[in-house]
Parts: C-alpha cells; structure tokens; sequence
C-alpha cells in the first residue's frame, strides 16, 4: 500500500489505485458516476447543510483540470462526480462496516462482529457516509465514538483493551494506557474512524463535525441521566496506523535523508491529532483531550481548505 | 451437525477448505484453532489434509471434488499434485486438468452422483467430470448467475441455492439433482453460499457470522441433525433409484 497522506499537494484526481476488494468495488462505484471531462482548472465546490433530521449533507462537485483531451472519449482521467451522504448507523451496514474495520487491530483474531454490532446499535452517536441515491449502498467511511465504560462488558472490548496494552512497547505509558482502561474508562471515548483509501479529503471536516456535533447532542438529548454522562468524554482514545521511518529517532536531522518525514500518517488527521499534545503514541494509540476537540476541527477544515 | 468458525478473521471458509465425504482439504496458513474444529468433527472419520493450489489458500474455490476424486486446476503445482495423492486414501483419483476456467470451486458444484457445471466449460472437462468423479454433468445456472459452484452448496441429501433462485428454477433443480433445495443465505445475508460454508452428507462449517435462523434452514436442509458418518444411504442409493427422469 503505498503511503498516500503527505500533507501538501495531493492531487484532487479520484484516482483509486486500491488493492483490496471492497475498495475496487467503491472504485467501480465512483467510476460508474463518470460523465464528462471538461476543460476547466481545478474548481474545488462544497456544500454542507444540515437537513432537518439532523443528517449532514455534503455535495462534492469536482471538475479536474485536463491537459489533453482524447477525440476517442474514453481514457482513464476524467470527471467523476459523487454526491456523499451521512446516515446514521443502520443494521444493515453490518458488511460495510466489518471491510472497513478488518483491519483494526492489525491481524488479530478478534470479535470484530461483536464490535461492529456495538457501533450499529449506537445510532445517536455515530456517522456513515455513502453515496446519496446508491442501491448498494456501498460504504465510504464510518466514524463514531464508544464510550469504554459503558462497553466495558462486552468481550470484544474486553479483547481491544488486551491487545492494545500487549502491544505497547513504552513500560511507562502502558501504566498510563491501563488507567485510562479501568479507572478512567467512563470518561473516555474510543474513537473510531475509517474510511476508503483515497476519499476525497473535502469530506473530513464535515464527517468529524458531524460526529463531535452528535456527541455535544447527545449529552443534552439521551434520555437518561446515565447515558448523557456517558457521552461527556474528557479523553479520546484513536487507535489508528502510521508509517515510520526505519531511522526516525523523532527529530529531522540536516542529513542526506532529511527529506523523509520520520512519520507519515495515513489519515491527515492523525498528525493533526498528534500534535495537539497529551497523547500516547504505539503504532498509533492516541488519548486527546477532549477540550482540545474545537482546535482540531479548526485546524482540519484549514488543512483541508489550503489544498490546492 | 454444523459449526461456526473462522479463517483469520475471515467468515468464507468455504473458500479456505473443501469437504466431501472421504477426505477434507483445508489451507495452510491459518491458526491452530481453525485446523483443530476439523479435526475435532472429522479426524476418525476421514484424513483432513493440509494444502494450497497453485501457492494459494482459496483452495475451495479451486477445486472440486466428491468420494470418488478431485480436480484441481492446471496451476497446481506438481509437488502439491503429489502431495493430494499421498496423503488422500486411493480410492480418491486426482485428476489436474487443463482449462480456461481454472477456478473449478467456482464452476462446478456437485456431490456424489450429479454434477452442475458452469455453461461455458470445454467439452473435455465435462467428460473429465463425468468420468473422475462420477457423476452426471449438467449445464445450468442458478438465479442467473452461470458461477454455480459459488451459489451452490450441495450434498447427497439436499442443497442450498442463492437466495434469489425463483421456485421455478428451484423445482427444476430439485428434479435434475433429485435433492430437496432451499433458498437460503449464509453469513449473516451473504448470497456466496459455496464461498460462506462447507458441507458433506453429516457435517456443515459455517462463518461464524451465520445467524441462527441461517444455521437452522442449513441444518433441516441438509439433515444434518440425525446425520452419522455412514456409507450406507450412499450405497443403497444405487438400488433405490433406478434411474434419473
């Protein structure tokens, strides 16, 4: 899997080179909203507007910027043009939900279906995002956050908190990690987020305003006292991936190979996150400060906006 | 009766293994539980014989084969074509055969007296299939789709089609594989029936993502509740059953 998060200039071109098989269906998706290749630079248009239920839609129209055009018509660069939804979480995402999470927690034999059930059920706090009008439904992205006390029970919890500190290779931070599981479990929030290689970055803002948005509402609406504090997270958890460099030793030297970032995040978000302090880093585990949350949303829609 | 288990994490293991009646081929590759829940069902019974195809682990999907033999496709390669010989009992002939379509799991669905094939496999293989395994061949399709060996789970006492299969087709079926047919899906709503379990005259493995509801239609179908290992349904079936109408 090539290493596709560097910050700067990513192009806009949907371009799914994807190895696995859900994500060649997603791209057989995309592709199939093909229709038309204009000659125009790079036009970069977004809408997000709350719809009365509280769903957020966000309208992505692109048009790329063509330096040649074939009289043929056909060619593998083109206009693809995809109108993205979010729904809330419905049983029926079951499938979509497990592809994206298989790779959670590395290759560990784990209750995944318990897990992705946990998310399903969850329908206040929660977010999927597809394509508007699609029949098979095919799923782009799923983000939410469970709160660790209030799960602590279930057993793939219970196996995500054994792995997660098995794998820590800091002595000192695993202690740390340990109360965050146990004493500190009902204020903290795992959050999950996971989504096809290559979606368009433009979606990032709203997807995660719309989950921390759902997470301030449900810690007015919920109906009992019990699960309104549950949604009251002082710490996030993220347990997400980055690429390292073999030689990082965690500063940029002034030598030969100093052009390599010693880390390079698969998802931009994640070095947003990791430089908002007062986190735990392994392979990636972060815990965020929840107050730190409205710094982040800032700092993602600038991110996002000051691609070109 | 019928388990629930998983590949690494991965509900399909009727593309991780095959099962029929005297031998069950499972992938190398996985964990130790995934190997022990065969064993468990099946070591006195019959061999349950470790392999990959062509280097592969979709090892279901590339072969096909019945009490009789085994076709695996023209990529095996000729240590893993002595390895199957070894290690499965004699009477069992493993044939490697030359043709297009290599994914023979995915063509061909039979059991030990009647066989489905994909309609564009040559001539050739359909004599092959005819004499390796023993069976009656015939071109058909199911629901539509021409892959019946994918969306079909079959044995000796009945079978399990895709979920969109009309009851006319299903009648038709019925009366070319003189087995009862259900309808049905496997893994929590996975219309890969071949791909999502595996199955022989007493035994079934399922995903473990198999609801109870799919669990119970897999088990009334292929009566699997008061099944024993036994080769006497098979054996008397020759003098029941004159002939095919």
């Amino acid at each position: 899997m090539a290493p596709t998060a560097k910050r700067p200039r990513r192009k806009l071109v949907a371009r799914p080179v994807t190895f696995s098989p859900f994500a060649r269906s997603a791209a057989h998706i995309a592709s199939a909203y093909m229709i038309k290749r204009q000659m125009i630079e790079n036009k970069l248009h977004e809408f997000c507007q709350l719809t009365p239920n509280g769903e957020c839609k966000c309208n992505d129209k692109r048009n790329i910027d063509e330096t040649e055009s074939d009289s043929d018509g056909e060619s593998s660069e083109g206009v693809v043009q995809a109108d993205f939804a979010f729904f809330d979480p419905k049983p029926d995402d079951f499938h979509g939900v497990k592809t994206l999470l298989q790779t959670f927690l590395d290759n560990k034999e784990w209750n995944l279906s318990g897990f992705v059930d946990l998310i399903l059920e969850q329908t206040t706090v929660g977010t999927v995002a597809k394509l508007e009008d699609d029949d098979d439904d095919g799923l782009f992205s799923v983000v939410t956050a469970l709160n660790l006390g209030r799960y602590k029970d279930h057993k793939c919890m219970k196996e995500l908190e054994d792995y997660v500190l098995s794998v820590c290779h800091e002595s000192n931070l695993v202690d740390q990690l340990r109360v965050l599981f146990s004493k500190k479990a009902r204020d903290v929030g795992l959050l999950v987020s996971q989504r096809v290689v290559n979606l368009p970055a433009q979606l990032l803002p709203p997807l995660y305003d719309a989950l921390f948005d759902e997470v301030s509402w449900a810690v007015e609406d919920e109906p009992t006292e019990q699960l309104r504090n549950s949604f009251r997270f002082k710490t996030y958890l993220i347990v997400t991936k980055i690429y390292m460099h073999k030689k990082a030793n965690g500063k940029l030297g002034e030598k030969a190979d100093s052009e390599e970032e010693p880390v390079i995040y698969v998802k931009a978000e994640d070095e947003l996150f990791h430089e908002l302090k007062n986190y735990v880093s392994m392979g990636l585990v972060m815990a965020v400060e929840a107050d730190k949350i409205p710094t982040f949303r800032k700092q993602l829609r600038s991110l996002i906006d000051d691609e070109p | 009766m019928a388990t629930r288990l998983q590949f690494e994490n991965n509900c399909e293991v009727g593309v991780f293994s095959k099962l029929t009646n005297a031998y069950c081929l499972v992938a190398i590759g996985g964990s130790e539980s995934f190997y022990s829940i065969f064993e468990t069902e099946l070591a006195d019974v019959i061999p349950v014989v470790k392999t990959s195809i062509g280097g592969t682990r979709i090892i279901g999907r590339l072969c096909a084969g019945n009490k009789n033999g085994l076709l695996v496709p023209h990529t095996t390669t000729d240590q893993e074509l002595q390895h199957l010989r070894n290690s499965l009992p004699d009477s069992v002939v493993v044939q490697r055969i030359e043709e297009r379509l290599s994914a023979l799991g995915n063509c061909i669905a039979c059991n030990d007296h009647v066989a489905l094939a994909h309609t564009d496999l040559d001539r050739e293989t359909e004599e092959l299939i005819a004499d390796v395994l023993g069976v009656e061949v015939f071109r058909q399709t199911i629901a539509g789709n021409i892959l019946v060996g994918s969306y079909c789970a079959l044995t000796n006492r009945g079978g399990l089609v895709h979920p969109h299969t009309s009851i006319e087709d299903l009648d038709e079926l019925s009366t070319l594989l003189q087995v009862p047919l259900v309808a049905g899906t496997v893994n929590r709503g996975s219309e890969v029936i071949a791909a999502g379990m595996t199955v022989n005259d007493w035994t079934a493995f399922c995903g473990s993502d198999t609801t109870a509801t799919e669990l119970s239609v897999i088990e009334s179908v292929f009566k699997l509740r008061e099944a024993q290992p036994s080769a006497i349904v098979d054996k008397m079936r020759k003098s029941l059953i004159d002939s095919y109408v």
